[in-house]
């Protein structure tokens, strides 16, 4: 068990435990668009910058990127020291420039009380901040469809050689955790078009409700052995399903008891 | 895994009850959540049956979920959906034989019964009893 401060309170954590982690479960909005549970901290976005000092080191601090510094005994954290906040404020003041449209990012600088960037706004910007999360959760479910491309300024998400990807499934993990909401995608009534690729969706059987994607349902079954049955009927006409079998069955033993 | 949730369709009256007592167990910001108990017409004469998370043993949730967001809680012996660790991929959604595994669009987030941590309060609200939360007798229990 490791005893640390973070904001004058003493707080223990788990070894191997992130800074970030800690902070969070103690209740303390520290802001990040890059950081998923589910996947390897990268420390890509600078937002949890917080700063840590230790009682040896004669009041010298630094900065560190939360999610990325596992705790230490006898660490002393500070989250919202005016230093930090300004380091913060920067970044956001940086972000803004680069992503004047993005509507996470206007949120993120109202909430640091910053109106208009300080810096020249990149006229032609888009939204994506190059976080990198959508490449890494694409990564670990197993599909690394797509990657980040080229160098500097032309760095950019796309899939290899910027084709329609063979590897993606259409699970839409990349777009629904995109942090600012970038990955575009279009969807009617039987397909699915991301990443420049079309794919078909499973509709219900009985009601017709379009569910996952075809290549997405085979993936499941073959690697997790799962029927590809399942996947033909949606969750409502699954439930109702469920519960014609059971009142067969319960009609069948009140006739038998009558 | 003392105890079991036992849901007795034949004393079901369908009055939903148990529907309103979930949402208002899961609310998110301060409104009531989606229900994860759907009392559904069993298709004869006064015969309701409660839907709802049966925690199967070989679940197609679980075996579905490519982050292992999906976790069974040893105490209660519910499947537990972590939502920081839920990337929205939708497949347990879809893989869930049972329809039990639900989207809420609410709060744009995947959920299912946790049997409410080990006190299930649809099994407290139930009128006539049809849910209820007892303990596995030990002849019941299955070796292992």
């Amino acid at each position: 068990m490791i005893k640390l401060t973070i904001n004058g309170k003493l707080v223990q954590a788990d070894e191997g435990d992130m800074l970030l982690t800690v902070i969070r479960r103690e209740g303390i909005d520290v802001p990040s668009q890059c950081h998923h549970q589910a996947v390897e901290p990268s420390g890509a976005c600078r937002l949890c910058m917080v700063e840590i000092t230790r009682q040896e080191w004669d009041g010298w601090s630094k900065f560190v990127t939360s999610c990325l510094y596992p705790v230490e005994d006898g660490l002393i954290v500070t989250t919202h020291s005016a230093k930090v906040i300004q380091l913060r404020k920067t970044i956001i003041d940086l972000y803004l420039a680069r992503h004047p449209n993005s509507t996470e990012i206007m949120r993120l600088a109202s909430e640091y009380g910053i109106t208009r960037t300080t810096y020249e706004t990149v006229v032609d910007g888009d939204d994506c901040i190059m976080c990198g999360l959508c490449t890494r959760i694409c990564a670990h479910m197993g599909f690394s469809a797509i990657s980040t491309v080229g160098r500097g300024h032309d760095k950019e998400i796309a899939p290899p050689l910027k084709e329609a990807p063979t590897d993606c499934t259409g699970c839409l993990s990349c777009a629904n955790n995109c942090p600012t909401n970038f990955i575009e995608f279009t969807r009617d009534s039987n397909s699915l078009t991301i990443w420049g690729r079309t794919f078909e969706t499973l509709a219900c059987s009985q009601c017709g409700k379009a569910t996952i994607t075809r290549e997405f349902a085979e993936h499941l079954s073959k690697t997790r052995d799962i029927p590809i049955a399942y996947f033909e009927v949606c969750d409502d006409c699954h439930r109702k399903e469920t519960a014609k079998t059971m009142g067969r069955v319960v009609n069948w033993t009140r006739e038998v008891q009558a | 895994m003392n105890f079991r949730f036992v849901v007795n369709p034949e004393v079901c009256t369908g009055c939903r009850t148990c529907e309103l007592a979930c949402a208002f167990a899961h609310p998110h910001d301060s409104k009531p959540g989606k229900s994860r108990i759907y009392p559904i017409d069993g298709g004869f004469k006064e015969l309701w049956v409660p839907v709802t998370c049966l925690q199967c043993d070989d679940a197609a949730c679980v075996k579905s979920c490519l982050v292992d967001a999906l976790k069974r809680n040893p105490v209660t012996g519910a499947i537990e959906l972590n939502r920081e660790m839920c990337v929205m991929c939708m497949a347990c959604v879809a893989a869930c034989p049972f329809g039990c595994a639900l989207l809420d669009p609410g709060q744009d987030a995947v959920v299912k019964c946790d049997l409410c941590g080990g006190d299930p309060v649809c099994a407290h609200f139930c009128p006539t009893k049809a849910l209820s939360y007892v303990p596995i007798k030990k002849k019941d229990r299955i070796a292992g």
